[in-house]
């Protein structure tokens, strides 16, 4: 009882600070840090929340060279317009097909080259494959494009190697919308598969060494050995990664699409990222386009979700 | 005591190194094609007959693209965007991350979410655009650099790593009477080498492939980074002004070079600068990607 007396004492004598003034103390005291912040602070407000605030010209009559905020409220009549429009079934579809076909080819592909690098056993003929697979990486979207018109040209590769297994026909596969998908995925594959093994590649250096060798010593082939224990070691990243991929299905690199396509292939290769462009940049419907865009943000956001969910209920692997 | 291998793990051994050594070939091959088809000779590249090597000897399509002023003007352009966007991307976003790393920091936590919240929300296309034009940034020299100095990803992946420099360098400095600004460029930005030369080489890198930002916001030629050049040139198949006159029209009608040649050409002096440096400083990259993805 007697030693308590003393600290409730100190408590009361104690002057009372309020909080508003121990904030500034504290905003003088590391004032250089608040000051190096501040261009940062400024080019995310700029760049980042101020466009996030211009989604609201969605929902307006916004005319182009007046103020952003200054367009009549219209509710969600660009939403409307976009659905009943005759284009907007084809152009969902080519983004949504584009996005899962390049999933399903895009998204395997490196782990099985990660399953098969990490099979080599001789250091330096793997990091030559390593090497020369990451490089397409660091190759331009324009240059990848160019040699890909070149080689699917009319005396391109493609068609060469036809004509060697007897095929007398030259086809102009960038004219033709039934080839459009094939050209952009293996393009696609062609960039992304070395540089997309890096990450299971570290993970799988995670793994105990021991694991494999008591497996060797129970018998284990080289096939059990990767079934039981490369592959439950990286299932983790591939779920995360899934869940990431399956979220921006509907962001096709619309990039690459606006330089390889043509109106010819319209059919195949229009997707929203592209008819964003032509709507909105070149004939200049910013309200119309903007909700077009938002619309495909939120049709995203609930890929995501919905990935996330699952993924939970069946790895128990999970973004949040 | 080594164990004999199985007969079945040596056949797979062998496919499986042929196999890669494919692979090896086919993503090699597009670049091979594309030096081999700027050297040959243009009835080679008419037949059809050039794959791996140049068939003959021909520098004619070089020496139209180096007369193409806006090709070499687009280089220079190019560079000094690299340059000068790589020193703005690190200084503003280092400036942010080491603040952020302190834990005394006042709104420590408000700035955090504020970061986090641009991952995971934005305006889509066409509302950052009209925030560019409404900022008047067409057609200048920032908008190439400014709009995409900082990014939440890269301001994370650098405040986790000043969080492993040792506080006790920070109060030390205090104690001889430093304030932040001085440790910030004294010691964390020496200690942190490593982390700044990945970065800029991720910057380098991706200043030197642009094109989609200049295709929105710039219209004058003038202006425009190399891709968009190459594009038009390449993709477009648009030789650009200064081709359809002087020797260089001179050198298509007569034969001397395919127009080929010449985008072949292109492409291999604006990709020369990249595959130069690649395979010395790949190992910085693929550190810089494990890095990011773990910490960020």
């Amino acid at each position: 009882m007697q030693t308590d007396l003393p600290s409730t004492l100190v408590r009361h004598v104690k002057p009372q600070i309020s909080r508003s003034v121990a904030f500034w103390q504290s905003c003088v005291k590391h004032k250089w840090l608040l000051i190096m912040v501040i261009p940062g602070v400024i080019a995310f407000f700029l760049f980042s929340y101020l466009p996030m605030f211009g989604i609201y010209i969605s929902f307006t009559d916004y005319q182009p060279g007046k103020a952003l905020f200054s367009g009549k409220f219209v509710g969600l009549k660009w939403f409307t317009m976009f659905l009943n429009n005759a284009m907007s079934f084809r152009i969902l579809r080519n983004t949504f097909l584009l996005g899962l076909y390049s999933l399903l080819w895009g998204f395997p592909a490196p782990i099985l080259l990660a399953l098969l690098l990490n099979e080599i056993s001789n250091v330096k003929f793997k990091r030559l494959v390593q090497t020369v697979t990451y490089l397409p990486h660091f190759v331009s979207s324009v240059i990848v494009v160019g040699m890909m018109m070149e080689i699917c040209s009319r005396d391109g590769a493609v068609n060469q190697i036809r004509h060697l297994f007897g095929f007398s026909d030259i086809i102009q596969f960038l004219a033709d919308p039934k080839y459009f998908r094939t050209i952009f995925i293996s393009m696609g594959i062609w960039q992304g598969l070395g540089w997309g093994t890096i990450i299971y590649l570290a993970a799988l250096t995670n793994v105990n060494v021991e694991l494999y060798e008591a497996a060797v010593i129970d018998g284990a082939n080289r096939l059990q050995r990767c079934w039981h224990i490369t592959i439950p070691e990286i299932l983790p990243t591939v779920s995360i990664l899934l869940i990431l991929s399956v979220g921006s299905i509907l962001y096709s690199d619309s990039q690459k699409i606006l330089l390889l396509y043509n109106p010819q292939i319209y059919e195949t290769a229009d997707v929203i990222g592209t008819y964003t462009y032509r709507e909105g940049i070149q004939n200049a419907r910013y309200a119309y386009t903007s909700a077009v865009g938002l619309f495909l943000s939120i049709l995203s956001f609930i890929m995501v979700f919905g990935s996330n969910m699952v993924s939970k209920h069946v790895t128990r692997n999970s973004l949040w | 005591m080594k164990k004999k291998p199985r007969q079945g793990s040596i056949a797979f051994d062998i496919a499986n190194n042929t196999l890669m050594a494919l692979l090896a070939v086919v993503m090699l091959y597009p670049l091979a094609h594309v030096f081999a088809m700027s050297l040959s000779i243009p009835s080679a590249i008419t037949e059809g007959r050039v794959t791996w090597f140049p068939i003959g000897f021909n520098t004619v399509g070089y020496g139209v693209i180096f007369q193409n002023n806006d090709l070499l003007r687009a280089y220079g352009n190019t560079i000094v965007y690299a340059a000068v966007g790589t020193m703005l991307t690190l200084v503003v976003t280092s400036l942010m991350a080491y603040p952020l790393s302190i834990r005394e920091l006042p709104m420590r936590k408000t700035m955090t979410i504020f970061i986090a919240i641009t991952m995971f929300f934005g305006g889509g296309l066409i509302p950052y655009y009209l925030v560019i034009r409404n900022l008047k940034l067409i057609d200048t020299f920032w908008v190439m650099i400014v709009p995409g100095c900082i990014s939440a990803y890269n301001v994370f992946v650098y405040r986790a790593f000043f969080q492993g420099i040792p506080t006790e360098l920070r109060e030390a400095a205090f104690i001889d009477g430093a304030n932040d600004l001085k440790i910030y460029y004294k010691i964390i930005l020496p200690m942190s080498k490593p982390l700044l030369a990945t970065f800029a080489l991720f910057s380098i890198v991706g200043f030197w492939n642009t094109w989609y930002d200049a295709l929105l916001f710039l219209n004058d030629i003038k202006r425009f980074p190399l891709q968009l050049v190459l594009r038009s040139i390449v993709v477009l198949n648009q030789m650009s002004a200064g081709f359809e006159t002087g020797p260089a029209q001179t050198a298509l009608l007569s034969g001397k070079v395919n127009p080929y040649n010449v985008q072949m050409a292109a492409i291999v002096i604006t990709m020369a600068p990249i595959l130069c440096i690649y395979p010395f400083v790949q190992t910085y990259f693929v550190k810089g990607m494990i890095v990011g993805v773990i910490k960020g």
